[in-house]
């Protein structure tokens, strides 16, 4: 090696007689010692290859390869700028249409293959917890198909049948009340396909605040449980494998179950593959979305209003006569979040009740809404517990831990000394900050912030143990009579809801549940329910901003007793939804629906409550409104009530009813009503054939967007190498070069005075 | 070659003292940045030596506590959450919480996005080649490993893959199912240049061997 050498010749030189400067001694003291250090070091470092040194650890940021999607199918291809796209394009318009209370929304999906053969591709979308899908149309050039509800088996058969037949089919079931599936079977080479689907549901209003929700993909759900032991398969799904057998691809169009989700089915959520849906690796973005959507909407409340926002898109607004319609600014968007719009009434013309009525077939639906009074705040002694419980799981990571995070500090600050409260974290498995919960004083407040300054975000989303130790408290005397009041601040990315929902049914106990949805796609629908289920209300968190307003907003609801027994008299027999009321907090309005039968009757609805520990009534004359010229002519009003009385049928499973039962009252509810449930489908089929008889297809997956600021999935390798061995080098280096200096001149002090004789 | 030098060297007596200054003034900028360097290095090692010391006692405190987050110093950013043991090869390290500069700085780290030490999942676990991962390159298929977690449970698992990968080009990709210990650091191990692209990975899997049948190749992980 190069530098051995020279050294080795310094050593010789510095052996010989020197020269005069004073420094001269000093350096040659340490000869010796550097000498000898410069050895070791420099069989320490002996491989080491001649390099320059770089900044210490740099994060590696990769672009993300194809791999992660769905691996093993043919279907990702790669355009010129090297994304990765799937053989079937897919983009949205939605058109919401508000009318009072309800909103009917118009959801269209274009499906385009790009490639050279056959294709079906199979889209997961979420929609509204509370959305009524009352009709489904394929569009198909110019020819439109109407699509018929049929039993969920019996519209997979059609559609099946359809698919082996080589005809256009769309077929849309129902995997969760907010999420589900969209398959278009013969999508031709060059050819699009558009799939209109229809839902209606009832806009939410709370503290004068009109708002509507409209998710737009899915956050990756945890799949809690273990996959089943054996692969059973039961006899109907062997009956359904009676596929075209594709040479390129077999396994792929074993059987029309194929779900393409990235998760398998578990114990616990056996239908994992189903509301698995694959992202795209990279994120979208506005500019150049990978789903684009366009949204538009009409609102028109009757009345003047004083703002009508959207939390998370930029929309450009304009009125005429009363209706208020808008577009987004760009056009389109990415749909890697909630759409959120949020309206609201001008001051004092707020309604305080509203009746909305239709007649569907020969029948009489009613849709109500009453604003109870305000509740006073609790007395300051009324002694209470609050249990935040943060999801920590790797779905959180990115913004939506830095939201929770930032919403429990909040919360933290707002306690009053005399409560007590305790702080779980969960994602794999759960930790709580005190053994038992402490009173809320500065010492233990601020080692609570600092236990919430380190929550991060990593791991599985075991909810199911948190909450049980969350809703568990011991049997002490003083602690039964505080007022406990659990705080769930989650993404709600699970796939086992109906196991917790069933959890909170059974040991709710005296505990009140508030969830609390963070990050830009939440599973909203879970939350709701579990904040009906746990008799607490449900607050929305999708920007680092909203955290204040939000959480001070709940904080007002905590503080404030809840209005409860409250009933309605309808003065007739009728099917009404829910069955028992919720309790109501700040801001909350009571809302119901109403089936009359054939005849509405001629009287008053009598809402009465208990506010403030009194006694509270309220009448509406039901007479009114029938006999104004509109009655019973309000669109939606009987597909709500259709739609609440599944949800409330679906709630009385949960709480232990027998599913044969349940279905044997929903299924025939929803084929009459025409809506989309668990227990029934759409499906929409093509008169002619669109592909040669026995010509192959395939099976494509529609990605979804990432959610908006959520961490890659995919995470980077650590930086491991410490700036240590170049940090030895370059000082061996510049060592050796103040020596070999220091030879150059002594030699030079050496030779100066035998040039000058 | 110096003989060269030397007769190449114009001298005159006027200059001579002027180098001679000069020279001396360069010596000692050299020496100082070899001794600042010298001194970077050996804190770097000082601390990959000397913070164990001080993490072992709040592990021992960690077990005694059941689990509970015990910080080694009061301002450390980074806690243990495991004890790695390599009996064939004599390693005892501490696993610390979070695979960022300061944590690795101290001990090899877990990466925060993976899963729990011990818990299903993969966990990752990133080391300083020149420190405490130095010890991977004698790692060998069948190795096996003894992991402590905090709740004090050992978990035993056994080389099962050793690779070098391109970070540039792959991403870590974990499944949830099942429990997998990774361990990473970067390759080349005598490499002068720090951030360079290539990781030399050690994945092991848990010590009974039937687990290995059941691990699936789905290469995608989400939550």
């Amino acid at each position: 090696m190069a530098y051995k050498s020279y050294l080795w010749h310094y050593r010789a030189q510095a052996a010989s007689p020197p020269g005069s400067a004073p420094l001269r001694l000093v350096v040659r003291c340490i000869p010796a010692v550097i000498v000898g250090s410069l050895w070791l070091l420099l069989l320490s470092v002996a491989p080491a290859r001649a390099a320059v040194t770089e900044p210490l650890e740099t994060e590696q940021h990769e672009d993300i390869g194809p791999n992660g999607v769905g691996s093993g199918h043919l279907l990702m291809r790669e355009d010129a700028s090297g994304r990765y796209i799937p053989a079937v394009i897919h983009s949205s318009k939605v058109h919401f249409d508000i009318n009072g209370m309800i909103a009917i929304v118009q959801v269209e999906q274009t499906f385009r293959n790009d490639t050279d053969r056959y294709l079906e591709g199979v889209y997961v979308f979420p929609l509204p917890g509370s959305a009524a899908v009352r009709a489904l149309e394929m569009e198909l050039g110019d020819r439109r198909i109407i699509g018929v509800i049929k039993e969920r088996a019996q519209a997979k058969k059609i559609y099946q049948a359809a698919k082996m037949a080589g005809k256009k089919a769309s077929l849309v079931e129902q995997q969760r009340p907010n999420l589900f599936t969209n398959r278009v079977a013969n999508i031709g080479p060059g050819e699009e396909v558009t799939v209109r689907l229809e839902y209606v549901q009832a806009v939410s209003y709370e503290a004068d605040v009109f708002s509507l929700r409209f998710p737009m993909t899915i956050t990756p759900r945890y799949m809690p449980g273990s996959p089943p032991e054996v692969a059973v398969q039961s006899p109907e799904q062997q009956g359904e494998e009676l596929e075209i057998q594709e040479p390129a691809s077999p396994v792929e169009t074993l059987s029309v179950n194929n779900a393409l989700g990235w998760a398998t089915p578990t114990d616990r959520v056996p239908d994992a593959d189903e509301i698995s849906p694959f992202l795209y690796p990279a994120m979208g973005s506005d500019h150049a979305p990978l789903n684009p959507i366009e949204i538009t909407a009409e609102v028109d409340m009757g009345m003047p209003l004083a703002r009508i926002e959207s939390l998370y898109h930029d929309i450009a607004l304009s009125r005429s006569a009363g209706v208020y319609s808008f577009d987004l600014v760009n056009g389109v968007s990415e749909m890697d979040r909630d759409f959120v719009l949020k309206w609201q009434p001008v001051s004092g013309r707020a309604p305080q009740a509203a009746l909305f009525t239709e007649k569907f077939g020969d029948e009489y639906y009613a849709l109500l809404m009453v604003v109870p009074p305000t509740a006073k705040r609790m007395p300051a002694s009324m002694p209470r517990e609050l249990i935040f419980v943060v999801d920590t799981s790797g779905s959180m990571g990115g913004v939506s831990i830095e939201q929770a995070r930032s919403s429990v500090s909040r919360a933290l600050e707002q306690l009053r000394p005399q409560d007590y409260f305790n702080i779980i974290e969960f994602n794999s498995s759960y930790t709580a900050l005190y053994r038992e919960p402490m009173p809320a004083n500065t010492h233990f407040t601020q080692k609570a912030q600092e236990f919430v300054r380190m929550l991060s975000a990593s791991g599985g989303t075991e909810m199911l143990p948190a909450l049980r130790q969350a809703l568990s408290h011991s049997g002490d005397e003083e602690e039964a009579r505080r007022l406990r009041q659990v705080i769930f601040i989650t993404d709600g990315a699970v796939g086992n809801e109906t196991e917790l929902l069933e959890e909170l049914e059974a040991n709710l106990g005296d505990s009140r549940l508030f969830t609390v949805g963070i990050g830009s796609a939440p599973n909203s629908w879970f939350m709701r329910k579990a904040a009906e289920f746990g008799r607490g209300t449900h607050t929305h968190i999708g920007d680092i901003n909203e955290v204040e307003n939000s959480m001070a907003a709940l904080f007002e609801q905590l503080a404030r007793s809840a209005a409860v027994d409250f009933r309605i008299d309808w003065s007739a027999p009728v099917d009404a939804w829910p069955q028992r009321m919720p309790d109501l907090y700040q801001g909350q309005v009571l809302s119901a629906v109403a089936n009359f039968g054939t005849a509405m009757p001629n009287g008053d609805v009598i809402v009465s409550g208990l506010v403030n520990g009194q006694a509270w009534t309220q009448k509406l004359q039901l007479t009114d409104s029938t006999q104004l010229e509109n009655a019973g002519t309000h669109d939606g009003v009987a597909s709500v009530w259709a739609r609440r009385k599944i949800a409330g049928l679906m709630d009385q499973k949960m709480a232990g009813r027998a599913e044969t039962e349940v279905r044997a009252e929903v299924l025939p509810l929803a084929l009459a009503h025409q809506l989309l449930s668990p227990y029934t489908s759409f499906v929409a089929v093509e008169e002619v054939m669109s592909r040669p008889t026995g010509g192959p297809i395939a099976t494509s997956p529609v990605p979804n967007t990432r959610p908006k600021g959520q961490s890659p999935q995919h995470f980077a390798y650590p930086a491991t190498a410490t700036s240590g061995p170049a940090k030895i080098w370059f000082g061996t280096f510049s060592l050796f070069l103040a020596m070999v200096v220091r030879v150059l001149s002594m030699q030079e002090a050496d030779h100066v005075p035998s040039d000058e004789e | 070659m110096f003989r060269q030098m030397r007769n190449n060297t114009v001298v005159n007596s006027l200059g001579s003292k002027m180098r001679k200054k000069w020279s001396n003034g360069l010596i000692l900028c050299l020496l100082s940045v070899g001794i600042q360097q010298f001194g970077g290095a050996a804190i770097i090692q000082a601390k990959a030596q000397l913070a164990p010391i001080l993490i072992e006692v709040a592990w021992m405190e960690t077990l005694q506590l059941h689990g509970q987050v015990v910080k080694p110093w009061p301002w450390a950013d980074t806690w243990p959450v495991g004890r790695l043991q390599v009996p064939e090869l004599d390693v005892d390290l501490f696993i610390l919480e979070g695979d960022s500069g300061n944590a690795l700085a101290f001990g090899p780290g877990r990466a925060l996005p993976s899963a729990q030490l011990g818990g299903s999942g993969t966990a990752v676990v990133g080391g300083h080649r020149d420190t405490h991962f130095a010890f991977l390159k004698e790692l060998r298929k069948g190795h096996r490993l003894q992991v402590q977690v905090p709740s004090g449970e050992r978990r035993e698992y056994q080389v099962d893959e050793v690779r070098v990968v391109d970070s540039s080009r792959e991403l870590l990709s974990v499944d949830t199912e099942d429990n997998v210990l990774v361990l990473v650091t970067c390759y080349p191990f005598d490499a002068l240049q720090a951030g360079g692209s290539l990781r030399y990975v050690v994945k092991a899997l848990p010590g009974e061997r039937d687990l290995m049948s059941k691990l699936s190749s789905a290469g995608v992980w989400e939550l």
